[in-house]
């Protein structure tokens, strides 16, 4: 731990989603469920103020293999892009708040809308970076989160070993939880050789 | 309004998630001077049942269920002060300490689970997220509670569900006690590992449990 990295910020984020996006996320199964009043005035109702609750912003660096803690995750990388992304802590207070109003549907309609823009910077972070990889001439890997798979949640230490959360305002607990909650944090591993990497190349 | 028809418009304002009419109704049932213990039995519960029913036959999802349980707790609000003031205790099914684990600040799964037990009968007595393992113990022994609920989002954080069950056993509360588990890394085998009671994976499957657990 303790690489010393240069970390570039992201703020510019134009976050846009479909609202029928939060669908699952707040308990409905079918995808074509027709959505009965009153819950669609309030989706449509907490959507509106999205916008005023957003604060989104990445942090990311692109290291080589020889700085990664040579976990098996990372072999055949040449370099790997750790990130760390955040809409912010104003939305989680406005969910808290609503849940202290007891208007607990609200709360879960405004959570789901905040989960879905963290995931929509996340994409657009990751874009931004596969892209940097396509420029060195590499090969970039889906993107993948501590918590999925073979990466155990405790890797989130690794990642914040090196990238500077608190320069986006995100931190890590002891538990491994990130705060605010509507972070994410992920690697992408560059490849020499296309062979390496699932993702779908454009 | 005869009495029929005012606890069958109760029930339907549980069922369409009307919470001013369930309100108005219940404020309605306190002027008239009717018998509030019928009102909540027979108008109010029937309805939240029907929910219930509804969101087994996937006719209603969670928003549905949520907004019946406002209405509920909306309809007590009015009705509970009154009800006190008369010293009539209502029927609790039975008492519940529920919180997120140490460590783990989430809390929205928690606080449906809350209001889906208080909106079926349960007393609730929720101590929010990042509680410390020892105050479930303390609380539900306070309160003589008869279940403590534990929410967990993160496979670090799951570990205070085991070690909560553990307090309980060194302060030879098992069995007495009972516990439930839920959140998303937690599973029905993580339940039988750490020799909890039970396991819920929605809010209503935790109603579901804690009945039938009351049951034995």
């Amino acid at each position: 731990m303790g690489v010393t990295v240069s970390a570039k910020v992201i703020k510019d984020f134009k976050v846009e989603f479909d609202e029928r996006r939060i669908l699952g996320l707040i308990g409905y199964k079918k995808k074509q469920v027709t959505i009965k009043e009153p819950v669609s005035k309030l989706i449509s109702e907490e959507k509106k103020k999205l916008a005023s609750l957003l604060q989104p912003a990445a942090v990311y660096t692109i290291i080589d293999y020889r700085q990664t803690n040579k976990h098996p995750i990372f072999d055949h990388a040449q370099k790997v892009a750790l990130c760390i992304c955040t809409i912010g802590q104003k939305l989680e207070k406005e969910v808290q708040s609503l849940t202290q109003k007891n208007e607990l549907l609200r709360a879960l309609i405004l959570d789901a809308l905040g989960s879905e823009a963290a995931e929509e910077v996340a994409i657009q972070s990751d874009k931004i970076l596969a892209e940097k990889a396509r420029e060195m001439n590499l090969w970039p890997s889906k993107r993948f989160s501590p918590g999925y798979g073979k990466w155990d949640i405790t890797q989130q230490r690794f990642i914040f070993g090196i990238l500077p959360g608190q320069e986006i305002g995100v931190s890590l607990r002891e538990s491994c939880m990130m705060v605010p909650r509507k972070s994410i944090s992920f690697r992408i591993n560059f490849y020499k050789e296309k062979k390496f990497t699932t993702r779908i190349q454009r | 309004m005869e009495k029929e028809e005012h606890l069958q418009r109760m029930e339907k304002a549980i069922i369409e998630g009307d919470r001013d009419q369930a309100q108005a109704l219940a404020k309605e049932a306190v002027e008239k001077k009717m018998d509030l213990i019928e009102v909540i039995e027979k108008g109010y519960v029937p309805g939240i049942q029907i929910v219930g029913e509804m969101w087994e036959k996937g006719e209603y999802f969670l928003p549905e269920l949520i907004t019946s349980a406002e209405c509920m707790k909306a309809a007590m609000g009015v009705l509970q002060p009154e009800l006190e003031k008369a010293q009539i205790s209502t029927k609790s099914k039975a008492k519940v300490v529920i919180g997120t684990v140490e460590g783990d600040i989430h809390d929205i799964g928690k606080n449906l689970v809350s209001s889906m037990l208080s909106a079926n009968g349960f007393e609730v007595f929720d101590l929010g997220a990042d509680v410390k393992l020892e105050k479930f113990v303390e609380m539900a022994v306070e309160k003589d509670a008869d279940f403590i609920c534990l929410s967990a989002l993160l496979t670090t954080t799951m570990l205070g569900q085991k070690r909560v069950v553990e307090i309980l056993k060194e302060k030879n509360l098992e069995g007495r006690i009972k516990v439930m588990v839920g959140g998303a890394p937690v599973n029905q085998k993580w339940a039988d590992d750490i020799g909890a009671d039970g396991y819920a994976e929605n809010a209503m499957a935790a109603v579901k449990i804690a009945q039938r657990l009351i049951r034995g």
